[in-house]
């Protein structure tokens, strides 16, 4: 670990050319992945990530300096490196670093790498095989268990030296059945920040279940057809289409750039009144929460929209200074390696009042999207889109027959208005999201919603 | 690193470990960011590490670090060692051999720009945007950058290649608006900077921007589609993955078993080349060591091979075709393209319009990592671009999907125009495409 005063110096030296503000982040990460395939473990790699960043602000303008030597020498010429891209001054400065423990909010008790690959193995065979043996239709499996220890220590020039430690573990199951000549995937990733504690509560065999389950349906299924219709989606992964639709036009990273539709929204009604959205890094155990964020700021619960107003927006320190605003506890990054922006921790739509029969019930002809894959948006213009992994036809408020291959598309500011109908379960669901300071663990949530009308990508 | 190869060497002859290799990759990359007509980001990054992997009771272990410090050696090894004590698979497991031939590369070298150079350029840039077009706006900004990385692999089997490739260029993404809506664009160009056109770029992506302003939806229904190179470079690009021998030989892709067989029409050829002009990091050896080449994939319609590493080959009882692939130096070995491309047919992109008649031009795909299934080859793909009425694009359509099937594509193609491109090409794998028309996709409107 590296010491407050060995931050100093370096700081310090980053200061030396005139900048407004300096931070140091150092990373050490371990990450352990176990593979299978072909009813076989093929795989087992680890990795350690570690090295450090020096930033510099003067300004609006940033500098960033990476290496992997985090000797005092070799932060002191990465530190060195970043003030010299600055410009030239002599500013001398005081650094006087007060160490914070923020404290942690997300008890481990099985720390992974406390575990010996032969549990583990065990872990991910009883969900391997759960799912090859969920149906005679399976006829191939791939399953991973990873997990990751993340170390950081961030320390700058208003006086902050703090820690944090991040383990989080995920197991992925992909199934693949064939009926006839027809062959489909069937996917579940469930992850959690904890250790293998995970599995106490989530049943491995359940998850490789619940992806040959999605395998075997779609592979009996037709295609779904095209045009626009009212859609219902399911809770959990179904928060996808918040996430793609407005919260990435929430970050700073695009709204204080031009590049978000929302920007100089703040008050005005953005979406349905039926809508509250909220994202909320301070979650226990939650996949995408943080004690602090990349940049030291404690983790928050912002509530975005309130009933259709929006309300806040999520912020970087940088984002901050450009929008004259204070930081949400947002700022992430993958890496050491990347610059840190605002970005998303568990982003849900709040439960509302609405019954789930109701929400199907009212639906004549539509699709029930029941589990979602990734989706992107162009913040700009905000159209987004995301996959639909299992779909159903609704037919006068009744879920009939599944049907394959269906993505949702849409334009997010009319779509926010289009969320009509919102259920009372909060289900959150949990991924991987890659914006430009790389990919991060975030989860999206919401209970099952209704929007009135969106193009269904069928055939 | 000679240190760190010796420490290596005692650990794995003290642990009677006879067969074993490193692979690194060390990147140093700087990057300057112009908004509003000022530099707002600077960054300086270096970035690698090192993979060590061993056989083991016939079983292959890996183990990574970012720390070339010889102390932590030892560990790297014990850690690759108990990884490969779990492993079951029984295929075979190979490392590349010394002494093999590769291929000379005839590439330019030129001397990478300063960050003075890098400075003036993306303001340069900026500038040119902001000229190009009286709608640009906020948001637009511009990037100037250079790249240099190493790749080196050293084995017990007499292998020590170590490769250097680089890169500079320009990234600039363009903003437009009319007052009532906005529209982006990004461009990508690399090479030695002076080299390259900057008002030309800028122009570009702001006249691309621009063209994609206003737009109408489109009617629900299957239409002839016209796919631009960058759309068809995408398509390719998300399906790649069914070209690799090892996706066939776990029955996850559709070609399994179809060497020698018709996949496609006689109109489509299918290279992979790793020293394409137009990429920017050619390479002449893969990730195991082994040379790369220039091969056809699918030739007249016919798939000539899959894409093989060692041990997929190993398995087929064939050589590697030289596609051993990691993503990223901590990752196991896979297969990958290097630059993967359509070769160019003998239409005109006016013929292949006219040829279309009453259908749709795709321009761009969006969001393809979503609601595509490669094993079955399904699609359903966010898109925009321009309805094609008496054989010539008119009104621009936007928010409506492209739906059908990979394989089906390949089969239905039934014109290739001569203008091949690789329009995002930015590191050591591409893709390409000529303008191609797909007859009876489905199209998802209003």
């Amino acid at each position: 670990m590296i010491t407050k005063e060995v931050c100093c110096r370096v700081l310090g030296r980053a200061m030396a050319s005139g900048g407004d503000f300096a931070e140091l982040f150092a990373e050490r990460s371990a990450g352990h992945t176990i593979h299978m395939i072909d009813r076989k473990v093929d795989a087992a790699n680890d990795a350690i990530t570690a090295g450090a960043a020096v930033r510099v602000y003067k300004g609006l303008r940033s500098v960033m300096a990476t290496t992997v030597d985090t000797s005092e020498a070799g932060l002191l010429r990465c530190a060195q490196q970043a003030a010299d891209a600055l410009g030239q001054s002599d500013a001398p400065i005081d650094i006087v670093l007060k160490e914070r423990i923020f404290g942690d909010i997300h008890p481990v008790r099985i720390v992974p790498s406390s575990v010996s690959n032969g549990e583990k193995v065990e872990i991910l065979k009883d969900a391997y095989f759960a799912a090859m043996d969920y149906h005679e239709a399976v006829r191939q499996v791939s399953a991973s268990l990873g997990d990751t220890d993340r170390q950081i220590l961030i320390a700058n020039t208003e006086g902050l030296y703090t820690t944090d430690r991040q383990i989080r573990t995920r197991i992925a199951l992909s199934a693949v059945a064939q009926i006839g000549s027809e062959s489909q995937t069937g996917t579940f990733n469930p992850g959690s920040r904890m250790g293998l504690e995970m599995f106490e509560t989530v049943d491995p065999k359940s998850v490789g279940i619940r992806a040959a389950k999605q395998a075997v349906t779609m592979a009996g299924a037709g295609y779904c057809p095209a045009g626009v219709m009212p859609v219902a989606i399911a809770g959990g992964f179904g928060g996808v289409i918040f996430h793609e639709a407005c919260a990435h036009s929430l970050e700073a990273t695009f709204v204080a750039y031009g590049r978000s539709q929302f920007a100089g929204k703040l008050g005005q009604q953005i979406a349905n009144p039926k809508v509250t959205a909220i994202d909320d890094g301070t979650i226990p155990n939650g996949w995408g929460s943080v004690n602090i964020d990349d940049e030291g700021h404690p983790s928050q619960r912002n509530v975005l929209i309130e009933k259709g107003i929006l309300k806040s927006y999520m912020i970087d320190r940088m984002g901050g200074r450009r929008l004259g605003m204070t930081p949400t506890g947002n700022s992430r990054r993958q890496s050491y390696a990347y610059t840190p922006t605002s970005r998303m921790t568990n982003t849900f739509i709040a439960p509302g009042e609405d019954a789930d029969e109701d929400i199907i019930g009212s639906i004549d002809y539509g699709l029930y999207a029941k589990e979602m894959g990734g989706g992107s948006v162009n913040t700009v213009t905000g159209e987004f889109n995301f996959a639909v992994d299992e779909g159903y036809i609704i037919r006068n408020g009744k879920i009939c027959e599944p049907v394959r291959g269906a993505c949702l598309v849409g334009e997010g500011r009319k779509i926010l208005m289009d969320i009509d109908m919102v259920g009372k379960g909060l289900e959150m669901g949990q991924g991987m999201c890659g914006s430009s300071s790389g990919a991060i663990p975030t989860s999206v949530g919401q209970p099952l919603i209704r929007v009135s009308s969106i193009t269904v990508g069928g055939r | 690193m000679e240190e760190f190869k010796k420490k290596i060497a005692e650990k794995c002859a003290e642990m009677g470990i006879s067969e074993y290799e490193i692979y690194y990759e060390i990147g140093e990359s700087a990057s300057v960011k112009v908004f509003q007509q000022e530099v707002n980001q600077f960054t300086s990054s270096v970035e690698g590490g090192v993979c060590f992997r061993c056989l083991m009771n016939g079983r292959m272990g890996y183990a990574s670090t970012e720390s070339l410090d010889p102390a932590l050696a030892p560990a790297l090894v014990e850690r690759a060692v108990d990884n490969a004590s779990v492993l079951e698979c029984d295929d075979p497991v190979l490392l590349g051999e010394g002494g093999q031939t590769y291929a000379p590369l005839e590439r330019q070298l030129y001397d990478l720009p300063d960050t003075q150079s890098l400075i003036a350029g993306a303001l340069a840039l900026q500038k040119a945007v902001y000229a190009a077009d009286s709608g640009v706006v906020d948001g637009t900004t511009s990037q100037c950058l250079r790249e240099k990385s190493e790749i080196g692999i050293w084995n017990s089997k007499g292998l020590d290649l170590r490769y250097v490739n680089q890169l500079a260029g320009y990234i600039v993404a363009a903003v437009v608006s009319d007052g009532a809506e906005k529209a982006n664009d990004a461009q990508i160009r690399l090479g030695q900077l002076d080299t390259i056109d900057v008002p030309a770029l800028a122009a570009k992506a702001a006249g691309e921007a621009r063209e994609k302003l206003g737009g109408q939806g489109v009617a629900t229904g299957a239409y002839p589609v016209v796919f631009s190179p960058k759309a068809m470079a995408e398509l390719l690009n998300t399906f790649s993955g069914v070209f690799s021998a090892e996706a066939a030989q776990k029955g996850l892709s559709a070609l399994t078993g179809k060497e020698g067989q018709t996949i496609g029409a006689s109109l489509l050829t299918i290279m992979d080349d790793p020293f394409h002009p137009d990429n920017p990091m050619p390479m002449p050896f893969d990730s195991e060591g082994s040379p790369t080449s220039r091969k056809a994939v699918v030739e007249g319609g016919v798939l000539k091979t899959l894409l093989h590493n060692l041990k997929t080959a190993r398995k087929a009882g064939i050589t590697t075709t030289g596609n051993a692939a990691k993503a990223g130096y901590k990752a196991s070995i896979g297969v990958r393209p290097f630059t993967m491309y359509i070769a160019a047919g003998d239409s005109t992109v006016d013929a292949v319009l006219r040829q279309a008649n009453q259908g749709i031009y795709i321009d761009a795909l969006h969001g393809t990592h979503a609601g595509t299934d490669t094993v079955s080859g399904d699609f359903s793909i966010q898109s925009t671009g321009y309805l094609i009425e008496n054989g010539e694009k008119t009104n621009r359509i936007k928010g409506f999907t492209v739906a059908g099937n990979f394989f089906e594509v390949l089969k239905n193609i039934t014109a290739v125009a001569d203008d091949v491109q690789l329009p995002m090409a930015l590191g050591k794998t591409a893709f390409g495409s000529p303008t191609v028309l797909v007859d009876g996709l489905s199209i998802a409107g209003e």
